[in-house]
């Protein structure tokens, strides 16, 4: 991690989103086409209604539930993400796949799981906020992966669990993995020969 | 076009028994009436084909409205309905209850494994003196196997093998299956070494050329339906030639409560509530189908009271709601440093399994300490990714940056789930009833549910267990997490599988069953089970092809005896 002040995270919320999110929590300002950053959340009641038992599947609706975040969490949530997985080679990184914002989607949810999960990430993240000058956030950083702190060890698991699975999720995470399914085909040959070389010459090392 | 009463025939349930009743009756040129407790489904427009997680709420992850995930096809349910509850008594075993609300029901979601149940199974207490025979053989059934499966699609196509009780299909019944990706060529060895056959799969999927349906895509799981209708849905395959006929006529958010009875004691139609709109209705015909799912189709009966019947109609023997029965469950999952590194492949493959191992140890039984068996079916490969990838690092690894993402690399597709699915023997702990108290939104009672587990079936779960673990120790591998040896920890809920049947079971007369061999009650003529509430015993192949192939068979009985005038 370099001492360079890192770029703000600019939300990747797209337009139909933000839309929805005026509606529920209020104002929102609007910066260039389809990328808003969002104002602080007052006024309106914020809506921790779930999905329901029969949402649209085929085109999902956004989660409806307001977030909780304010932009310093945020921007630490990026900070964080890009500790994590920065971007490499071709791979970009965890924020510019919108990674906080679904951090935010995650622990703003009004679900069993992610209820539990909640304190664990915004507690950490409030921690973080408050060591947020350039020395001392790359100490910070440096130090979590180490941490013999059980609540921050604890924040630490989660939050790098969630940023993988965010990350990993989408279609630059499925490149970088090595995902090359969920493309029509007319047939499935099976694996090439290459693979099943491969598999073979593994299978000989067990005795089998 | 439009079909008016007087109707033929109501069926209660628009799943595979009620779908495949439906298919039948109205291209026998019957009237047929079909109640749906849930909403009308379109799965051309509605399945999630192609989805990314990342499209959606919280990447798909199941939570409590969608306890299988987003993209699950389930509508309206999962262990719990809105407003419908149901109730465990005191005392028992845990057991859940899976209900989606609409057309098609569970087929829609479910997992397209096809397989026949074998001679044995029909026959289980003649071999082994334990829980009961069905009052037919494989014989009686297997002209309705063939039938079913060339009609729904099935893969799995193999030179006949003679395995016991592990039917072979007769050739033209099947289509073959996509070869053996990279995890199954791999576990296959294993096995092999062990002395265990590995066959293909049977799989309700078309994966190859067939008349007035599409090909598989060989992507995108089928647990989310299917747009193009290449794996069997009762609202892809079943209900639109139904529907072609000009006879049936769908009625959606109609919830059943009570089959409806003449003074001379004949069923003249049901009544049920409207879901949307509380509206209470009674329709009429010559004869009525229950295949509302066995739990729903026993609590029809239980709360269908009049003099003629107190204690619920077809109970006066007090058989509806007993040998309640579900498949045992048991999985392992391994991680395997042999399988890491290799060159990406696309293992998407055709929703099911390729291949699976049937139950090897019908010769040993006796040495085992339980009776009956368990197949396994494995799961493994380079999936789509999902919120679990994490869970490919080690506990203790903190790396991050190129190193994180080079292990994650490296370890992709390297795990492989192993699952039992057994055989369980009714047992009088098992069965439901109607709640004293509880009543759902609409005040109709609710089902009480009583579960124990056996000993047979504990014991086979630790057996399954033990499979497992060295089946992935000779892989190289080691299993993840914690595993549990103790089968009575192993074994999985009552009703979790999934494959709940028996409640309203056939046999040879009124005092042992509740139903003849055509689901045809015993108590009044023109009442008829057409779902899974029938079966006598509960083998370890999941049952919807068996419940398809005998909702067949007993509809034909019926559009006989129709014919006949004798209803």
């Amino acid at each position: 991690m370099s001492d360079q002040i890192p770029q703000a995270y600019v939300s990747k919320i797209d337009r139909r989103t933000a839309l929805t999110w005026i509606g529920v929590v209020g104002a929102a300002t609007a910066v260039g086409a389809g990328v808003v950053v969002y104002g602080p959340k007052t006024g309106g009641q914020p809506s921790t209604r779930g999905y329901g038992t029969d949402p649209k599947l085929a085109k999902p609706e956004p989660a409806p539930w307001s977030r909780i975040m304010v932009p310093a969490q945020l921007q630490t949530a990026a900070i964080l993400a890009d500790f994590i997985l920065p971007a490499s080679g071709a791979a970009p990184s965890a924020s510019a796949l919108g990674v906080p914002d679904f951090i935010d989607e995650w622990v703003s949810a009004p679900y069993p799981d992610q209820l539990r999960d909640r304190p664990i990430i915004m507690n950490g993240l409030n921690a973080l906020v408050l060591k947020a000058g350039a020395a001392e956030r790359a100490a910070a950083l440096a130090a979590l992966p180490g941490s013999g702190d059980p609540a921050t060890h604890a924040f630490w698991k989660k939050f790098r669990r969630l940023t993988i699975g965010a990350y990993y999720t989408t279609e630059a995470g499925f490149k970088d993995i090595g995902y090359i399914g969920n493309v029509a085909r007319a047939s499935d040959p099976g694996p090439s020969d290459e693979v099943k070389a491969a598999v073979e010459q593994q299978l000989q090392k067990l005795g089998l | 076009m439009a079909v008016a009463e007087p109707y033929d025939v109501i069926i209660v349930g628009s799943g595979a028994g009620g779908g495949m009743s439906a298919y039948h009756l109205t291209k026998s040129g019957l009237k047929v009436l079909m109640l749906e407790a849930g909403r009308h489904y379109d799965p051309a427009a509605e399945t999630p084909m192609f989805n990314t997680n990342a499209e959606a709420p919280l990447r798909g992850v199941g939570t409590p409205d969608k306890p299988f995930g987003f993209y699950d096809a389930t509508v309206d349910g999962g262990w719990q309905v809105p407003d419908e509850p149901y109730t465990v008594a005191e005392g028992s075993e845990p057991f859940i209850w899976w209900r989606p609300r609409m057309l098609g029901g569970r087929t829609n979601h479910w997992g397209r494994i096809a397989l026949r149940f074998g001679p044995l199974d029909f026959k289980p207490k003649t071999r082994d003196g334990l829980g009961y025979d069905w009052p037919i053989a494989y014989e009686d059934v297997a002209p309705w196997y063939d039938k079913t499966e060339k009609l729904i699609g099935v893969s799995g196509a193999a030179a006949a093998r003679n395995l016991l009780n592990t039917p072979d299909s007769p050739p033209g019944c099947l289509m073959e299956s996509a070869p053996p990706r990279a995890f199954e060529i791999f576990y296959a060895r294993a096995f092999k070494a062990m002395g265990i056959p590995v066959i293909p799969m049977h799989g309700a999927v078309v994966t190859g050329q067939m008349e007035g349906r599409n090909t598989c895509v060989f992507a995108t799981p089928c647990g989310r339906g299917c747009a193009i209708g290449a794996n069997f849905q009762s609202t892809t395959v079943l209900l639109p030639p139904a529907m072609a006929t000009g006879n049936l006529k769908i009625i959606t958010n109609a919830l059943v409560y009570g089959v409806d009875l003449d003074k001379a004691g004949k069923a003249k139609g049901v009544s049920y509530v409207d879901r949307r709109t509380g509206e209470h209705h009674s329709v009429r015909a010559k004869s009525v189908v229950l295949a509302a799912g066995s739990g729903e189709t026993a609590r029809i009966l239980l709360n269908s009271k009049s003099s003629l019947f107190p204690n619920g109609l077809c109970n006066t023997h007090g058989m509806v709601g007993r040998y309640l029965m579900d498949s045992v469950g048991t999985g392992v999952t391994g991680r395997f440093p042999a399988m890491e590194g290799l060159p990406p492949t696309n293992d998407d493959g055709q929703g099911t399994q390729h291949t699976y191992i049937p139950w090897w140890g019908y010769e040993q039984q006796k040495a085992l300490g339980f009776a009956r068996g368990y197949h396994i079916e494995i799961g493994g490969g380079r999936h789509m990714p999902s919120m679990g990838m994490a869970g490919l690092l080690r506990d203790d690894d903190t790396s991050v940056g190129d190193d994180l993402r080079a292990t994650l690399r490296h370890r992709f597709g390297s795990t492989i789930g192993f699952d039992g699915r057994g055989e369980m023997i009714p047992n009088d702990d098992c069965y439901c009833e109607i709640d004293p108290t509880a009543k759902d939104k609409w005040g109709i009672p609710v089902l009480r549910f009583h579960w124990k587990w056996g000993e047979h079936e504990t014991n086979q779960a630790a057996h399954a267990v033990k499979t497992f673990l060295e089946v992935i120790d000779r892989l190289g591998g080691k299993p993840e997490g914690h595993v549990e040896t103790d089968g009575r920890k192993a074994i999985s809920k009552g009703g979790e599988m999934i494959h709940e049947i028996g409640t309203a079971r056939m046999g040879h007369n009124d005092a042992d069953s509740v139903v003849n061999q055509y689901g045809q009650s015993w108590a009044v003529k023109n009442l008829f089970v057409m779902d899974g509430a029938t079966m006598v015993s509960s083998p370890d192949k999941n049952p919807t092809l068996s419940i398809l192939a005998l909702a067949w068979r007993s509809a034909d009985n019926l559009a006989t005896l129709a014919r006949q005038g004798a209803l």
